[in-house]
């Protein structure tokens, strides 16, 4: 991994070469080790490391943007050519008021352990061949994934940022012959992802009621969401709403919506780096520091996500969601919150007379139509049925069509517990989200049938 | 930069606990223009260098990578995948057998008549500025854009077998879409394809022959029409699907679930697994007898296409399912002994910063002999639909749902009103037994899929899919 003054070495180099108006550019540095195992055997493991430099260029107020991944002066020179080759041929920035200046510092985020940045892949499969061995009657597969990482970004007006940080994060599914479970953790410090008692949860949900197998016809049911599966939604809703290119299009059911109720009272939703028991990360690539931003609070809808060039266009306030240099969604959320309540998953099922647990979703799809922000997708590794406040009968997976308009203005209610989610494209956060009951979803097919 | 033959074989040889080792490196160009409402939206250029070492110790695979292709980075990523080749053997509860390969030294380029790169980027703007700058002035059309893709890898490999073999591929895509907005109502047109258009392992030549001026206002006038057009009927209908569609169907629906690591449950904890088992080989009824699905790294200029795959093993043309009956994996050199037979060169990696894993090829519908004028005339009460709009498929790949841009009655054999927002759903193997016709092969058409998502880390695997249109009688709208 990058040291702060390698990082800044490369940088200035790569700015003193951008001869532009403005130039900003990132350093990312990352060495991981990922190991994925199935049919209970360590099969796939595998170790990266390796670094990548984007350099930005504002030239007559276009922009122009170009990445390597070698770091000699002449492959910068070569890149910072293409970069200033692209903002020649590109249009100047709407309203755009030039990279930040002058920022305040940062919060003092935790965002590195040294014992995650340096377990190694022998005590990961030592600790893998444990959960093999303490449960014979399932098999499991899954991953478990560690890194250290660094993230650096500097710009032409003084703007220097630097963090180290670490993620931990593990998948377990548990198989067993008539059925599956599924249990996972995230989080900056690899002693908070116990793999071990990931191995007990996913075997816990492979074995419930293996005992008595239902079917369900489709229809409208009351479903509580565990948050993997809500955290694949809000992965989507992020995509197709809280963008800044989503919103600037048009797509976005933000719209025209922006200070008006989209949701129920008990529905919040942030952008939130900067809670330091989720996963917290100190500032947006291009340097401004990252606080809370609401998106929808207590129902009521709030401006996208932004980066600069598109806070000035739109005219919103920037709120840091600059995560790729000109990337086309100008703004997005890598640190999704949902905010809890107060009750318990178990007084949930307690509550519900008819109803079905999920545990996770598959293959969700949020572009059916974006306007009502209707999605797909189907159930896996643990879906049951909840009738008269108990856990009746596993069922099969389940396949669900349902607009999340109607769904964040049907919950019923949330749990105090949250729990952080990873996702694959995102490498400072994720999603953090309790478990919410919500009132007539879709369901709408099931594996071994028609939707 | 790049690792000469004498320095990867020096590497190799010092890797003497493994039982099998290869040393990949890959320089990957991409450059990217995008217009849209008569502005550049985004114009930029990558260049990625990798280098990545597997090993085989025991029965524990060891993979290490780096973006420093340096030597001395190559023999310290040597000695990392070793270290991480141990760490597996602690875990590792399973046989490793690895099928034969013969050594081959090899050098081999897809082909193209104009380098993408030769192209001036100006004129890649007036191309698509061109081509978009006619579907505005509707108040309704919010979004009128085009982009032009280029990528070029320079890959080279060597193993332990005694083979060394380069391979560089050149790839353009382009495409364009129209969004139309009125009110509540939101409708996307793209040509030839959505999510960046269509792809394929040619130079500029395959962008001058998309003719994306030549359809801007179609696709315009069809997202407008759309807007008020009325929404697709839920039931059951027997459904045209153009070929356009029906390549993701395939791609969902025949190309991942013949993935052999999916099916030994090597993918389950992301992408899932597949219902098609090793024992169902040979003897199970996939589709309709009019179904032939083969994989053919062999079609010149389509993206699944190569020489030789990540395991050093020849490009090759073979039935998945031949006749509706199920008959092949994809497979790879430690998957295929698992059932009893050889890799048949499937396995790629996104990079040399990656593992190489199972991917598929060019995965296509065998064109059938009815013009696809003739299958429209002999449906007396049906659905037509065409142009991916979503998709999503369970973990096993039985029960899917796929949304299309645009959908057509038919009402005693001729196209009739079109629809807004249709749905379909299905069961793999229930739906392809319902195909009862393939039309011929001048609706076949090979799409290239830059963006095929499986491994972890996540890797985008450029694939394509051969499809002429079909029908599926009785097939469930949502």
């Amino acid at each position: 991994v990058k040291s702060e003054s390698e990082s800044f070495e490369i940088l200035d180099r790569a700015l003193r070469a951008a001869n532009a108006d403005e130039a900003d550019a990132v350093l990312l540095s990352v060495d991981q080790n990922i190991s994925r195992f199935a049919n209970s055997n360590l099969h796939q493991n595998m170790s990266e490391i390796s670094a990548g430099l984007t350099l930005r260029v504002i030239v007559n107020g276009s922009m122009g943007v170009a990445s390597t991944s070698s770091f000699d002066d002449d492959e910068i020179a070569r890149t910072a050519a293409l970069a200033r080759e692209a903002a020649k041929h590109s249009d100047p920035l709407q309203n755009f008021t030039g990279l930040y200046r002058d920022l305040p510092d940062p919060l003092p985020l935790r965002t590195f352990d040294e014992r995650t940045a340096h377990i190694s892949p022998a005590e990961k499969a030592t600790s893998l061949r444990a959960i093999f061995d303490a449960h014979r009657d399932v098999q499991f597969a899954g991953s478990y994934a560690t890194s250290a990482s660094s993230a650096a970004c500097a710009n032409t007006h003084g703007i220097r940022r630097y963090a180290p940080l670490t993620f931990a994060d593990a998948t377990v599914i548990a198989l067993h012959s008539k059925g599956s479970g599924y249990a996972t953790r995230c989080a900056r410090l690899v002693d908070d992802v116990d793999i071990l008692a990931l191995g007990d949860e996913a075997t816990f949900k492979a074995t419930l009621r293996l005992d008595t197998v239902e079917d369900i016809e489709p229809g409208a049911f009351d479903v509580i969401l565990e948050p993997p599966a809500l955290a694949e939604v809000f992965e989507w809703l992020t995509m197709i709403a809280f963008t800044g290119q989503s919103y600037e299009d048009g797509s976005s059911f933000l719209v025209d919506h922006i200070g008006k109720r989209v949701a129920g009272e008990n529905f919040t939703l942030a952008d939130d780096a900067a809670d330091e028991s989720f996963l917290p990360f100190p500032f947006d690539l291009e340097g401004l520091p990252k606080f809370r931003v609401p998106l929808i609070e207590r129902g009521i809808a709030h401006p996208p996500m932004v980066d600069k060039a598109y806070a000035d266009r739109l005219g919103f306030p920037p709120n840091g969601g600059a995560w790729h240099l000109g990337a086309s969604d100008h703004g997005t959320a890598f640190h999704i919150a949902l905010a809890g309540g107060d009750t318990t998953r178990e007084e949930m099922i307690r509550s519900t007379k008819r109803g079905i647990w999920v545990t996770r979703f598959n293959y969700v799809n949020g572009l059916l139509e974006p306007k009502t922000a209707l999605m797909t997708g189907t159930t896996r590794d643990g879906t049951f049925l909840i009738r008269d406040g108990e856990v009746a009968a596993r069922l099969p997976n389940l396949r669900w069509t349902q607009s999340m308009i109607e769904a964040i203005s049907n919950i019923e209610s949330l749990t105090k517990e949250r729990r952080r989610v990873a996702t694959w494209y995102n490498m400072f956060g994720g999603t953090i989200a309790p478990t919410v009951k919500i009132k007539n979803w879709n369901i709408t097919g099931k594996q071994g049938a028609g939707a | 930069m790049k690792p000469s033959r004498a320095q990867l074989e020096d590497v190799l040889s010092t890797i003497r606990a493994a039982r099998y080792a290869d040393i990949r490196f890959t320089e990957t160009h991409q450059q990217h223009v995008k217009v849209r409402n008569g502005e550049v939206d985004h114009l930029s250029s990558t260049v990625d260098r990798a280098i990545g070492v597997r090993v085989l110790v025991g029965n524990g695979w060891g993979f290490a990578a780096s973006s420093d292709t340096s030597e001395a980075s190559l023999r310290a990523t040597a000695k990392r995948a070793l270290e991480v080749a141990a760490a597996s053997n602690i875990a590792s509860t399973q046989t490793i057998t690895l099928s034969d390969v013969e050594a081959r030294i090899a050098s081999w380029s897809s082909k193209y008549d104009v380098d993408p790169w030769s192209i001036p980027i100006e004129r890649k703007i007036e191309h698509l500025m061109h081509a978009t700058e006619p579907m505005r002035g509707d108040p309704r059309i919010h979004q009128a854009s085009g982009e032009i893709s280029c990528y070029r890898q320079n890959k080279v490999f060597a193993s332990t077998d005694g083979s060394h073999i380069e391979q560089t591929t050149t790839e353009m895509g382009g495409g364009i879409e129209a969004v139309a907005i009125d009110g509540g109502e939101f409708q996307r047109r793209t040509y030839p394809n959505p999510f960046g258009g269509d792809f394929q392992a040619e130079g500029w030549e395959f962008i001058e022959r998309l003719d994306l001026a030549g359809k801007g206002l179609q696709i315009r006038d069809e997202a407008l029409s759309l807007l008020s057009a009325p929404k697709a009927p839920a039931g059951r209908f027997d459904l045209i699907i153009g070929s356009s569609q029906l390549a993701l169907q395939v791609h969902e629906s025949c190309g991942h679930p013949t993935e052999l690591d999916r099916a030994m449950g090597l993918e389950i904890s992301l992408a899932g697994g597949s219902f098609l088992q090793p024992e169902m080989l040979g003897n199970f009824r996939y589709g309709s007898d009019l179904v032939t699905i083969v994989a053919d790294a062999t079609i010149p200029g389509a993206l699944g296409t190569f020489a030789f795959d990540d395991d050093g093993v020849p490009a090759q043309r073979f039935p998945l399912i031949d006749r509706g009956l199920f008959v092949d994996y994809l497979s790879g050199r430690d998957t295929a002994p698992i059932i009893g037979r050889r890799s048949n060169g499937t396995v790629r990696a996104e990079s040399a910063a990656r593992i190489p894993i199972i991917r598929m090829t060019n995965i296509n519908l065998e064109p059938g002999s009815t013009p696809l004028a003739d299958v429209i005339a002999d449906t007396k009460h049906g659905i037509f639909v065409d142009t991916n709009k979503s998709w999503s498929i369970d973990d096993l790949r039985l029960n899917f749902q796929f949304g299309c841009e645009i959908a057509y009655e038919i009402e005693n054999g001729r196209l009739g009103r079109l629809l807004r927002n249709p749905l379909y759903t299905g069961i793999t193997p229930e739906f392809w037994r319902s195909c009862d016709a393939v039309a011929d092969r001048a609706s076949w058409q090979v799409w290239g899929l830059p963006n095929c998502g499986k491994g972890d880390p996540m890797q985008t695997m450029r694939v394509a899919h051969g499809a002429p249109a079909a029908r599926f009688r009785s097939v469930e709208m949502a």
